[in-house]
């Protein structure tokens, strides 16, 4: 094991002991088990964040939607029609709805180096400001700021089956040649994914919503399921510190996978009555 | 820069940190804060944002309609409702009451006759709500209009003092009994309500297109695919129960011979499989009377139930914990301010 | 024969406009010539009658009405079950509402139960209407109701309310009953309310939510779930209160008919097409 390892589970059993020891009077008593899973996912990812940053190579293997947004993009210029990025129905306060725009930031950058029309529709006013900033910031770094303007990001409604009415009619009546659905999606996924099929266009979907995924892989070209949709950012980007804390994601979901088998061996031990320790009451937070 | 990435960037983090810990750390302060005030805080930020948002609509729906762009029409009909949901939320409360007072004694019957006769109600019960004639009496029924309310009090003027009011204003848009007759409320009930309902519809047509165009038989996994979906389209729904559970046994038969087949290369034998399988099954059916759900563990419902309560929630828990993960670290990163491509930074 | 292999072909690359219209039948006879069919109770469904079951009479019930006018017609009639069976059973009915427009869904039902059971309000029921903050309520719910809550939607002041008395948080009621098509809803009733509290809870939700409620339902942490209509028409049957849900079964029924008979025929269609292509390839 490496020094710097070694000295991450130093820090991490440290502030464990400090945490366990003002539990009661500092900190809330019953989260014992929360806290320590808190500080293990984030002293591994922060661990393997720093090994990337020290140059250690991390591989991701290709996403195929990821791969396939430069070719969307392309094919909508070549037939001379527009992309719609769809940021999905919720505002800035869910983590998926970040994710989209982060994609929208790449295929924004497609856009204005491919010079195709970009349309984004949105159902939530902050989502607009920020989508507004992240392709005005994007057009900019392509070298094409001529291009942008305000409203090529605009607002439809906050109601869920009136903006899925709002993007069905956009796609009827402007056919564009891609449609990119990534964020938080409710029921309307079907509607806008099968809408975007009937039209023709090259669909790529990304959304964490679980119920929603078997739509999108039904009606989509390229599919981004769950955790592919998160690591967007880092295969996008490339960037090492976030290529280094999707491997330290990676671990965190081992270790996940180890306790796992350890909670079920030892629950199927207590059920037996072979010993006395419930495993479930353990790690049950109240 | 400074205003536009450090300062946001700092909030991000300072508050992000706040509330992980926050929720370990025993002290009411911050407790509240994470508990409430954070998430106040966003919702006023987005109440207040939903200006922009309407002001945008608005104006590209006006430019639209002043350059004449294609289907400039249909732009009208955003503009009309956009006006029309503003005016009767701020300015139009409709849900206007009468009420009279000081009904001539002996007239008290043939005026509530009439008030039966205008608001439904049976004239006993007006008439011991009107126990005394000198109070106040509140008409049942409430008016969208002025207009409306005012040619009735005119005719009930004859028995007694009518005065009109309106509701308070805030409780039109409620939905509470009594304030139904708001133009706020027609408006949800007989446009917003079908037009929501109408496009969710929508979504049994879709499955039915997609699920036609994408359950083929390609290969092995489109193929368990189509099996789950029809088990569970079948199965969950009381027709299911018809269909006999010793015919499916046949069927599952079939599909075993058709999946074999590759492999055995004498084709009496794949034949013989099948035959004796459905055979087997054919007699269960027989001794049991036909009993559509016999035997159990062939029969549609009980398939459906084992399919939604052991491989998808198999699978729906795998996908949920790597979505729970990818929140997770995504938060962390943003936390810790690695992630910063949500300020516009690539 | 190769004529009318040619035209089922053909047929395969059908208009999904003529689907649609097969569908929309299949679904409009039956409403308008009802056929009864029976309704068998699914484990899930019956758990969650079970559970409501078990509640001693005057149990305090927390119904959450997290759905709008979109998803009404699979949601109400699993209000109306579940708020026929709470008041005929005799308990007290607390409703919520997460969605602004929830709030005009519980009225609705709940004045329907009103004048069925003859409920006197404040008394057998209370409503408290919407508050924004999506799961900022849940979790205002769980810890101080009445600082959320400071009045009812027909402005009565909560403290007038003789049914909050001794109403202060999450831990103060018997049960939760979540009516949910979406966010927020069961989840984060589950997640920063009954689980952590330890206040058993119960579901009806869309068919399409039922994979991500299934996990917690099967953990425990859900007691059952009503799912879509099917749910409703099987809690009506439980409830032994035929309703809307009932009526609209066959529709279904009929409905998921036609699209696995779409299904067989289109990959009837497949098969023979790619049998055609393989042959005009070798005859090439």
């Amino acid at each position: 094991m490496n020094k710097n390892a070694l000295i991450m589970i130093g820090i991490g059993l440290v502030v464990i002991i400090l945490y366990l020891l003002g539990v009661g009077s500092l900190f809330r008593e019953g989260n014992e088990p929360m806290f320590v899973a808190v500080i293990v996912v984030s002293l591994t990812i922060l661990y393997y964040t720093n090994r990337a940053k020290r140059g250690e190579e991390i591989y991701l293997r290709p996403i195929a939607g990821l791969v396939a947004l430069e070719e969307a993009v392309g094919r909508a210029t070549e037939m001379g029609k527009s992309v719609l990025f769809v940021p999905g129905i919720q505002d800035m306060d869910q983590v998926e709805t970040v994710c989209g725009l982060v994609i929208l930031g790449y295929v924004a950058s497609m856009t204005a180096k491919y010079e195709a029309g970009l349309n984004v529709p949105v159902a939530r006013s902050i989502v607009m400001e920020a989508a507004r900033e992240t392709c005005k910031e994007s057009y900019l770094k392509a070298g094409r700021p001529d291009q942008y303007y305000d409203d090529m990001v605009h607002y439809l409604t906050d109601d869920q089956f009136a903006y899925a009415a709002g993007v069905n009619g956009i796609m009827i009546r402007e056919k564009p040649a891609a449609c990119f659905y990534q964020g938080k999606f409710y029921a309307e996924s079907l509607i806008l994914a099968e809408t975007g099929n009937s039209i023709g266009a090259i669909q790529i979907a990304g959304t964490g919503s679980p119920a929603q995924i078997p739509f999108f892989v039904t009606a989509c070209d390229y599919t981004l399921i769950g955790e592919e949709f998160f690591t967007a950012s880092a295969y996008l980007s490339k960037k090492p510190e976030l290529l280094g804390s999707i491997k330290g994601q990676d671990i965190v979901k081992l270790i996940g996978m180890v306790l796992m088998i350890l909670v079920f061996a030892l629950n199927g031990f207590n059920q037996a009555g072979w010993i006395d320790f419930d495993i479930t009451e353990f790690i049950t937070s109240r | 820069m400074l205003m536009k990435r450090q300062i946001p960037l700092l909030i991000v983090i300072v508050v992000g940190l706040i509330t992980l810990f926050g929720h370990f750390i025993a002290n009411e302060g911050v407790q509240n804060f994470v508990d409430n005030d954070s998430t106040q805080w966003y919702d006023i930020i987005a109440s207040f944002a939903i200006f922009l948002g309407g002001l945008n609509l608005l104006k590209l729906q006006l430019l639209k309609i002043y350059k004449k762009q294609k289907n400039w029409q249909y732009s009208i009909l955003a503009v009309v409702g956009f006006f029309f949901a503003i005016t009767v939320g701020f300015f139009f409360r409709g849900a206007n009451t009468i009420s009279v007072t000081g009904i001539n004694a002996e007239k008290v019957e043939q005026a509530a006759e009439m008030i039966a006769e205008e608001t439904g109600e049976s004239t006993s019960s007006i008439l011991s709500s009107i126990s005394d004639p000198s109070a106040d009496y509140e008409l049942q029924k409430i008016y969208k209009t002025h207009g409306g309310a005012e040619d009735f009090s005119q005719k009930l003027e004859a028995y007694g003092e009518t005065q009109i009011e309106p509701i308070e204003w805030g409780a039109h848009l409620s939905a509470t009994r009594g304030e139904t007759g708001s133009l706020f409320n027609w408006m949800f009930v007989y446009i917003f309500t079908p037009l929501s309902a109408t496009m969710f519809a929508l979504l049994a047509f879709f499955v039915a297109s997609a699920s036609y165009r994408a359950f083929r038989i390609r290969n092995f996994e489109a193929t368990l695919l189509l099996v789950a979906g029809i088990i569970l389209m079948l199965g969950r729904v009381p027709i299911g129960e018809y269909i006999p559970a010793w015919l499916i046994g046949v069927f599952f038969v079939m599909g075993l011979g058709a999946l074999l087949a590759p492999f055995i290369k004498n084709r009496k034998i794949t034949l013989g499989i099948v035959a004796i399988g459905s055979l087997i099954f054919l007699i269960i059916g027989f001794t049991n009377g036909w009993n559509p759900a016999i035997p159990g563990f062939f029969h549609l419902p009980v398939m459906q139930e084992w399919i939604f309560q052991v491989p998808t929630t198999a699978g729906a828990r795998a996908i949920m914990i790597g979505i729970g993960l990818g929140i997770v670290g995504t938060s962390f990163r943003i936390i810790i301010g690695i992630e910063r491509s949500f300020l516009g930074e690539q | 024969m190769k004529q009318f292999l040619n035209i089922i072909i053909k047929l395969g690359s059908i208009d999904r406009r003529y689907i649609f219209i097969l569908v929309g039948l299949s679904v409009l006879i039956p409403l308008i010539r009802p056929i009864d069919i029976p309704i068998r109770a699914t484990s899930q469904s019956q758990d969650v009658f079970n559970a409501l079951d078990a509640l001693t009479p005057n149990s305090k019930v927390l119904v959450s009405f997290e759905y709008g006018p979109s998803t009404k017609p699979e949601i109400h009639p699993m209000s109306m079950g579940i708020l026929r069976k709470l008041f005929s059973d005799g308990h007290k009915v607390y409703a919520t509402a997460l969605w602004p427009d929830g709030i005009f869904m519980s009225v609705e039902a709940l004045n329907q139960t009103e004048e069925e059971f003859s409920l006197e309000y404040g008394v057998d029921y209370v409503n408290l209407g919407f508050r924004p903050g999506n799961e900022a309520v849940v979790k205002g719910v769980a810890a101080d109701i009445r600082t959320l809550y400071t009045s009812d939607t027909r402005g009565n002041h909560i403290d007038d309310i003789s049914m909050m008395d001794g109403i202060n948080n999450i831990n103060d009621f018997d049960f939760v009953f979540s009516l949910s098509a979406g966010y927020p809803g069961t989840k984060e009733w589950v997640q920063y309310a009954c689980d952590p509290h330890d206040i058993p809870m119960s579901t009806g939700c869309t068919s399409i939510q039922v994979t991500e409620v299934l996990p917690y339902v099967e953990a425990g942490q859900v007691k059952g779930i009503l799912a879509g209509m099917p749910g409703a028409a099987e809690f009506e049957k439980l409830v032994n209160i035929p309703g809307e849900a009932t009526g609209m079964m066959a529709a279904q029924s009929f409905a998921h008919l036609v699209i696995v008979a779409f299904i067989i025929f289109g990959n009837i269609t497949y098969f023979l097409k790619r049998r055609s292509d393989k042959k005009n390839l070798g005859e090439k």
